[in-house]
């Protein structure tokens, strides 16, 4: 069977480290050029782009932040004017912060949503017209289990998780026609990224509820996006495909 | 299709099939030799004929309308090299000298259409029909299916056109009533279509049983005009207008020279408070025009009524009949007058009709007149392009060679853009109704969202693409939203969002075409309570298809001389 993405030229948000590097590699290996943004660490995205080239993929690290309209705007133009299109988003940019309601600053609330909501949303409409312009898109947000189910969680992270859950269902109405599918792939645990900074004893109080008894791996989580991200999937739309190894 | 912007309550119901053309058949059961509707029902091609003999009958003609479609409108390209006449199709059309009904073929012919007849009484005659051929052929492909009264004032008995009122055979229900409420005027226009005998007005009782019978018949309407003669001769014009405002009517409209309207600011403040739109002649703008066209130089009356209009800020319908060598070079001054003023929401070509007291006996040459495409290409000409022949397309509701039309996007800086300019309005045939504006309906909605989209996709393309989007937004914003809004506020809505210039071709003795009266919307209410469409009145009703003293049809019935509803 040939690569999931053959082809393909995908944008994945936040792709210099940890989920996103995973997501990208793992598109880069699915046959898929793909272009990522970073916000500060230019050396991380430089192994990014190295791993994948490395193994024989070709990618483009861009710093801009999802803040960016403009910046994001400018990127997705030069992309499709490369490229003559953008198949795929991956909204994966985010980051996790362990506080209690009672002690989150109005920054942190705002900072939470606006990286993970308002970066989604940006993101989004800086590639969606080369997506309608061409019939064809793949937008998978990336979710998670803190966003649909009662967790120990930090607030404004499962309230931001949860708000791309009704971005994915509500997007994927409004542009389906389009053959665009729109998609969220919540992970549960997994063995790098946000959960490297959970207190102690969240872990453990999350495997004694999942049936698989680990935590998930990276490449996992990213294998789910790449195939959603695929034409494979195209009857699947305004899902949220949970990858938790049964909480 | 329904053409009307309305909440249909309880909902007109479509017609079974789409009505394309007539054609030459016979009876499947007797032979007997008859003109049939064309029409595509599930798919497949369809001929509905009436016979005198056995009745109503079907004949399948082609299992897959699809490719019939495709083969009709290859008709109408004219072979390489040909010389002479190229035969398109048949229709019905009337002897220009005996009215009576007659076979006429349709030809290309130099990239025009004519009819050529063949009366057995009066000889041949010919009539130019359309001014480009490809127009004309392609309109076709427009065609939709109708939608029906509620109820039908009469059984299809005869055939068309005998059994007007209309009957279960038309295929479009009344979108635009007009109903004349005088023959009463204070001009005598040279081409007037009517025949004023200034003998009655009618009586608001009368008025208001038509009103009813429109409204029990059609449910809603988005509009109704009021006529005549010159309507506001009629003593008691303030009460019918009155007497039409009610909630099952969207827009009132007061089609009028403007005279008194121009004068009377104590009438105008009425019509103000009343929410009545104003359709107001407005042919020219200089005296020689006027005389020629209305027989007196009006050029003071107009501007003062174009005054009153600015001051009160009345919306309005530019009403703009178009006369081969008469006016046709003052076009351009009046769309660029149209664009110029929010008060303007529609203007109104209609390319002389040669019928009624004046327009019958007004010199004319049938072969040489104004067509639609002829006054589109005036339009793109005079303006320069800013608005363009391609921006016009058929409109489906009523026979696509009946009208023609473009939407113009109001921007925010309060210039306007032709809707064809950033959509494919093939595509998009929902947003050509037949209403003077969009109407807030969720098909629009639906629509409009697909025209974001491709415009949000093309914005670096489209000429002011990201002022377009603007106004779009904006339009979203006005005419959806998130409150519930009147009938007549949606129509205030929507008409904030853009303009139309409508070409409406009323026919005559030379270019009735019975298959267009088939599918007529523009109908002139009766006092009997039939529901007349216009074309077929002013042919065989009126008494004036060749000026006055025509004799009428022997199915005729004047207007005002028929009892009273009960």
């Amino acid at each position: 069977m040939s690569a999931l993405c053959a082809g393909r030229v995908a944008f994945v948000t936040g792709g210099s480290r940890g989920l996103g590097r995973a997501i990208c590699k793992t598109l880069a290996r699915e046959g898929a050029f793909v272009a990522f943004n970073y916000l500060k660490h230019d050396e991380d995205a430089a192994a990014t782009v190295a791993a994948i080239e490395a193994a024989g993929g070709r990618a483009s690290a861009h710093k801009v932040s999802v803040l960016d309209k403009p910046g994001l705007t400018e990127l997705a133009k030069s992309l499709d004017k490369l490229h003559g299109k953008i198949d795929i988003l991956v909204n994966n940019a985010g980051y996790g912060q362990v506080v209690p309601l009672a002690l989150m600053e109005e920054s942190d609330w705002d900072e939470m949503l606006d990286t993970h909501v308002k970066g989604a949303f940006l993101s989004t409409q800086a590639v969606l017209r080369t997506m309608v312009r061409e019939k064809y898109g793949r937008i998978v947000n990336v979710g998670s289990l803190a966003g649909i189910k009662m967790m120990q969680a930090p607030v404004h992270y499962a309230t931001a998780k949860a708000a791309l859950k009704g971005f994915t269902e509500s997007l994927a109405k409004e542009v389906g026609r389009y053959g665009i599918t729109v998609n969220c792939v919540a992970p549960g645990i997994l063995d790098e990224g946000v959960s490297d900074h959970l207190p102690p004893g969240r872990k453990e109080e999350y495997l004694r509820h999942c049936a698989a008894r680990r935590v998930g791996k990276l490449s996992e989580a990213a294998d789910m996006i790449a195939f959603i991200a695929s034409e494979r999937a195209s009857y699947t739309n305004g899902a949220t495909l949970v990858v938790d190894g049964a909480v | 299709m329904d053409c009307t912007s309305c909440d249909t309550v309880p909902p007109r119901p479509d017609r079974p099939h789409t009505f394309i053309a007539h054609a030459q058949d016979t009876c499947p059961t007797c032979a007997l030799a008859g003109e049939a509707r064309v029409v595509l029902r599930d798919g497949k091609v369809v001929h509905l004929l009436r016979c005198t003999t056995c009745g109503p009958q079907e004949r399948e003609v082609h299992a897959n309308a699809q490719t019939w479609m495709q083969e009709f409108l290859a008709k109408g390209v004219v072979p390489a090299g040909l010389v002479g006449d190229h035969l398109f199709k048949h229709t019905t059309s009337t002897c220009p000298k005996c009215l009576a009904l007659v076979k006429a073929d349709v030809v290309i012919r130099k990239d025009r259409v004519f009819f050529l007849k063949d009366c057995v009484r009066c000889g041949p005659s010919e009539a130019l029909v359309s001014e480009d051929a490809s127009y004309y052929v392609k309109a076709y492909s427009f065609a939709r299916a109708g939608t029906q009264p509620l109820i039908f004032r009469n059984t299809a008995e005869h055939g068309c056109p005998t059994d007007c009122g209309t009957c279960d055979d038309h295929e479009q229900h009344t979108c635009l009533p007009i109903v004349e409420v005088t023959d009463h005027c204070n001009l005598e226009c040279p081409i007037c279509i009517v025949d004023n005998n200034y003998s009655k007005h009618m009586e608001p009782a009368t008025f208001q049983k038509i009103v009813d019978g429109l409204v029990e018949a059609e449910g809603v309407c988005e509009t109704i005009a009021l006529s005549g003669g010159e309507p506001t001769s009629h003593p008691q014009i303030l009460e019918l207008l009155k007497i039409a405002c009610r909630p099952e009517i969207g827009r009132v409209v007061l089609i009028t020279n403007g005279i008194r309207l121009g004068k009377d600011r104590e009438l105008a403040q009425a019509l103000k408070e009343m929410g009545i739109y104003i359709g107001l002649q407005l042919d020219g703008f200089t005296a020689e025009v006027h005389t020629k066209i209305r027989g007196k130089d009006l050029v003071k009356e107009k501007e003062a009524a174009l005054q009153m209009i600015e001051e009160l800020d009345l919306p309005t319908q530019l009403i703009f009949v178009a006369t081969r060598g008469v006016n046709d070079h003052q076009i351009g001054q009046v769309v660029e007058l149209f664009l110029s003023k929010p008060q303007f929401l529609s203007l109104n070509f209609q390319p002389v009709a040669y019928t009624g007291h004046g327009g019958g006996t007004f010199v004319h040459d049938p072969n040489d007149r104004l067509t639609i495409p002829g006054v589109i290409r005036h339009i793109d000409a005079q303006t320069g392009g800013k608005v363009g022949y391609t921006d016009f397309f058929p409109l489906p509701c009523s026979h696509p060679q009946c009208v023609s039309l473009t939407y113009l996007l109001r921007l925010d800086d309060g210039t306007s853009v032709p809707f064809a300019r950033f959509v494919d309005f093939e595509k998009h045939a929902t947003l050509l109704r037949s209403s003077a504006t969009l109407p807030a309906t969720p098909e629009v909605e639906d629509a409009l969202a697909d025209v974001i989209h491709e415009v949000f996709a093309r914005q670096d393309e489209i000429e002011r693409g990201p002022e377009i989007l603007a106004a779009l937004r904006r339009c979203l914003d006005e005419m959806f939203p998130q409150k519930p809004l009147s009938a007549r506020d949606q129509f205030r809505a929507s008409e904030r969002q853009s303009k139309s210039i409508f070409l409406h071709h009323y026919m005559d003795r030379h270019d009735f075409d019975l298959e267009r009266l088939r599918k007529c919307c523009h109908h002139y209410p009766q006092i009997d309570g039939k529901i007349m469409p216009a074309c077929g009145f002013n042919m065989f009703h009126r008494g004036a298809a060749k000026g006055p003293e025509t004799p009428r049809a022997k199915f005729g019935r004047a207007p005002f001389s028929l009892p009273v509803i009960t």
